[in-house]
């Protein structure tokens, strides 16, 4: 069954197409992730599927049911947020989800409320108001708001935003858990390596439009090079023995080291002739992954041309960003 | 955060009535939670009572006020004054403070996305507010004529008290025409709190929507002052607040009531309907907790209330004159008869039953011509009854009359001819005297 299914969706806003003729399909059980640079659509896209904006042209089915008309259809098994979590500023963590399963049934016990709120870490702090509230901990409750409901299918608009690491990486093993259990989950995030821990699909907009849609296998398989970060025991020997081989682009990297781009098998047949030729690897790190190559390539100013897979490592080494950005 | 290691909590799916219901209990929940809310019920429950223990303590009366004069003589006095009151400014502060901020608070807090993407619709959402804001309007509306009725009677007592046609009144009809006059009142407040929703959808902007019914409610009273015409008074939400007052004459009348009852009901439907229709279109792109309230909104409010109340200002001529010299004059005539029976009678001379002094009211308005409200003159050629003469001696009463555009007038006289405020009756008791301050309400229609 399919839990999302837009055709020709379409948002205008005056001269604007924010969303262009999006067709977007989400299988129960599929985490899918929302790639795009800012602008892209990403939110006005979510936004549409939460009918929280009317589209122009198009039609959303959520979970085979169809969002007819803006407004008459309640979101019955969809759970998750759209930007930051708000919540009531005067009422406690509890009463903000007390009041928000009380607009879903009205059926959450006083324990469920509570293991909602343990789930996330914020059972300490239930009854503290939630103008208090630091951004992750908003962003927390909000997490529990969306599981209260029992969702058969998550839209998470950039879920792990003001988390901190250990919050990141639960909120992914939630994810998966769900998936598990046969929860669709579309994924927005600016955090590709988060993206690439939990996702098995990817749809990438740029300027309103679909320019990639795929399963993680397939992104594999189109994926320009990916690039390393290599440290030998003689880096000066390996940057000789790695240039002109074939499939292999590397430099010295300012930042020490070599800069590698290479497809595995070329990778692989590089490392075998280091030891052959008796130069120790002591780190072969990925700078560049698949996925981040791919969106690159896709949203980069060319458009769609190849990105050098070197410049980007260099970028990586040098800190600069290598996120998709956050949609304004 | 913790991994989770347990399924997340079910719940069942809602049909669309439950998601009305649900909602309705929601925004009953977000609405009594807040301090605004809690300190509202607390000034309407309390207020009467201080309002009450002052006027006990002191000599003074609120005379200018409908039944003020009569504060001290009984108890239902004070709750209709606290009416009248209310009218003017309470009922648009209940209705702005509970509705006003109702929808642009969820733009202030940025929650829109948060209600609107559970197992609710958009039309629940905002039927369930609206069917909170009316109960909380109707329960402290309630609370409030409550609280004066207890008050009134605590303090001062349930006596009886003379009507609008100076006549006595016993205190259990008293009683049943004030607690209609509180129910009637419902409508105008409902009424308002339809029209703190429009300004609160349309402008989202809490300010504007707190205090828009209270800028209306002062433009009504301005508005009232001036023109001669029925028909833009009686078009306005303030002015159905004297829908009550032809119920407490000797022979009521209902055309006002009626008239602004239905007035009131298109208020309401046509604020709600705007409202409705600006929530259902609106597209919810705005990020978090948005901006804060910018000027422009503001101003541009205030730009097009400036041009609505001019115009209304010179459409007040329209329609026919309700305040005439013809009808000031026979409606104090009568009451003046009434009055003045009912005061031989507190000093012992009590006149036979049907008995009618002969008076000849003659009623000019004060530097223009004799139509309009204003402040009037008004002389009555009467007999008074002497003990133990017949025919009575004729004399000639003057009194300074106010009458207001909805008919009501307060006339009072000097006190070297009529007497001071209280006078001792047949036992020597301090009592109201009932001829110093005489209040009348006459059909406009």
């Amino acid at each position: 069954m399919e839990a999302v299914r837009t055709s020709g969706l379409v948002k205008r806003f005056d001269a604007t197409v924010a969303v262009d003729t999006v067709d977007l399909v989400v299988p129960t059980g599929q985490v899918r992730g929302l790639l795009g640079p800012n602008g892209a659509g990403k939110t006005t896209l979510l936004r549409m599927l939460f009918g929280l904006i009317r589209p122009d042209a198009g039609r959303v089915e959520l979970l085979g049911r169809e969002l007819a008309a803006l407004g008459t259809t309640a979101l019955h098994s969809v759970g998750g947020f759209v930007e930051e979590p708000c919540f009531y500023p005067y009422l406690s963590a509890r009463a903000n989800l007390r009041l928000l399963a009380r607009l879903d049934g009205d059926t959450a016990t006083a324990a469920e409320l509570d293991e909602a709120l343990e789930q996330v870490d914020l059972l300490s702090r239930a009854d503290d108001r939630v103008s208090g509230f630091s951004t992750g901990m908003r962003q927390r409750l909000g997490i529990a708001a969306a599981l209260l409901r029992a969702p058969r299918l998550l839209l998470l608009d950039e879920p792990t935003s003001g988390l901190d690491p250990a919050g990141t990486r639960a909120v992914a093993t939630l994810v998966q858990r769900l998936a598990a259990d046969g929860v669709a989950i579309l994924l927005s995030s600016h955090q590709i390596g988060e993206l690439e821990r939990v996702c098995g699909a990817y749809t990438v907009l740029r300027h309103g439009r679909v320019v990639w849609d795929g399963t993680a296998t397939d992104l594999e398989r189109e994926a320009p090079t990916s690039a390393y970060q290599l440290i030998t025991s003689d880096d000066d020997r390996a940057l000789e023995l790695a240039t002109g081989r074939p499939g292999v682009h590397v430099r010295r990297s300012t930042r020490g080291g070599l800069a590698v781009a290479a497809p595995q098998d070329s990778l692989d047949r590089l490392v075998i002739a280091l030891g052959d030729a008796r130069i120790a690897v002591r780190r072969l790190e990925l700078l560049v992954s698949p996925l981040e190559s791919m969106f690159f390539a896709l949203t980069g100013d060319g458009g769609g041309d190849q990105l050098e897979p070197l410049a980007l490592a260099e970028q990586v080494l040098a800190g600069a960003p290598m996120t998709a950005g956050a949609e304004a | 955060m913790s991994a989770v290691a347990s399924p997340p909590v079910a719940l069942p799916q809602t049909g669309a009535s439950d998601g009305f219901r649900h909602a309705y209990r929601t925004e009953l929940q977000k609405l009594t939670a807040q301090l605004t809310t809690r300190l509202l019920a607390v000034v309407t429950v309390l207020g009467p009572f201080a309002f009450a223990a002052v006027l006990k303590v002191q000599s003074g009366t609120p005379s200018d006020a409908l039944f003020g004069a009569w504060v001290h003589a009984s108890g239902f006095a004070i709750s209709l004054v606290i009416l009248g009151f209310a009218g003017s400014w309470g009922f648009p502060i209940i209705a702005g403070v509970l509705a006003g901020d109702l929808f642009s608070s969820e733009d202030r807090h940025g929650t829109w996305k948060t209600i609107l993407t559970r197992s609710c619709t958009r039309e629940d959402i905002f039927s369930g507010k609206l069917l909170a804001v009316g109960t909380l309007a109707i329960a402290l509306s309630a609370l409030l004529a409550i609280a004066t009725l207890v008050a009134g009677i605590a303090l001062v007592g349930a006596q009886s008290m003379v009507n609008l046609s100076g006549a006595p009144t016993s205190a259990g009809r008293i009683f049943a025409v004030t607690v209609v006059s509180w129910v009637y009142c419902l409508l105008p407040v409902l009424a308002y709190t339809s029209l703190a929703i429009l300004f609160s959808v349309a402008t989202r902007n809490g300010i504007l929507g707190v205090l828009g019914p209270l800028m209306v409610a002062l433009a009504t009273q301005l508005l009232d002052l001036i023109g001669k015409g029925v028909i833009v008074h009686l078009l306005l939400i303030g002015s159905a607040f004297d829908g009550w007052h032809g119920l407490f004459v000797t022979h009521p009348f209902f055309g006002p009531l009626l008239i602004s009852a239905g007035v009131c009901v298109v208020w309401i439907a046509a604020c709600l309907t705007a409202s409705w229709r600006i929530l259902r279109r609106r597209d919810f792109l705005t990020t978090s907790a948005g901006p804060r309230p910018g000027w422009t909104a503001p101003i541009r409010v205030v730009a097009i209330a400036v041009a609505v109340f001019a115009v209304l200002a010179l459409a007040c001529n329209l329609g026919p004159n309700g305040v005439t010299g013809y009808r000031v004059s026979a409606s104090l005539g009568p009451t003046f008869n009434n009055v003045t029976l009912l005061q031989q009678a507190l000093i012992g001379r009590h006149a036979p039953a049907g008995a009618r002094l002969d008076v000849l009211p003659n009623c000019n308005k004060r530097g223009s011509a004799d139509v309009g409200p204003g402040d009037w003159n008004c002389n009555l050629y009467v007999y008074l009854p002497q003990p133990k003469s017949i025919p009575f001696q004729q004399t000639s009463v003057e009194y300074e009359v106010s009458v207001q555009y909805n008919g009501c007038w307060k006339a009072s006289a000097p006190p070297a001819f009529l007497g001071g405020p209280t006078m001792a009756n047949a036992r020597g008791a301090s009592v109201t005297n009932p001829l110093f301050i005489v209040y009348g309400c006459f059909n406009i229609l």
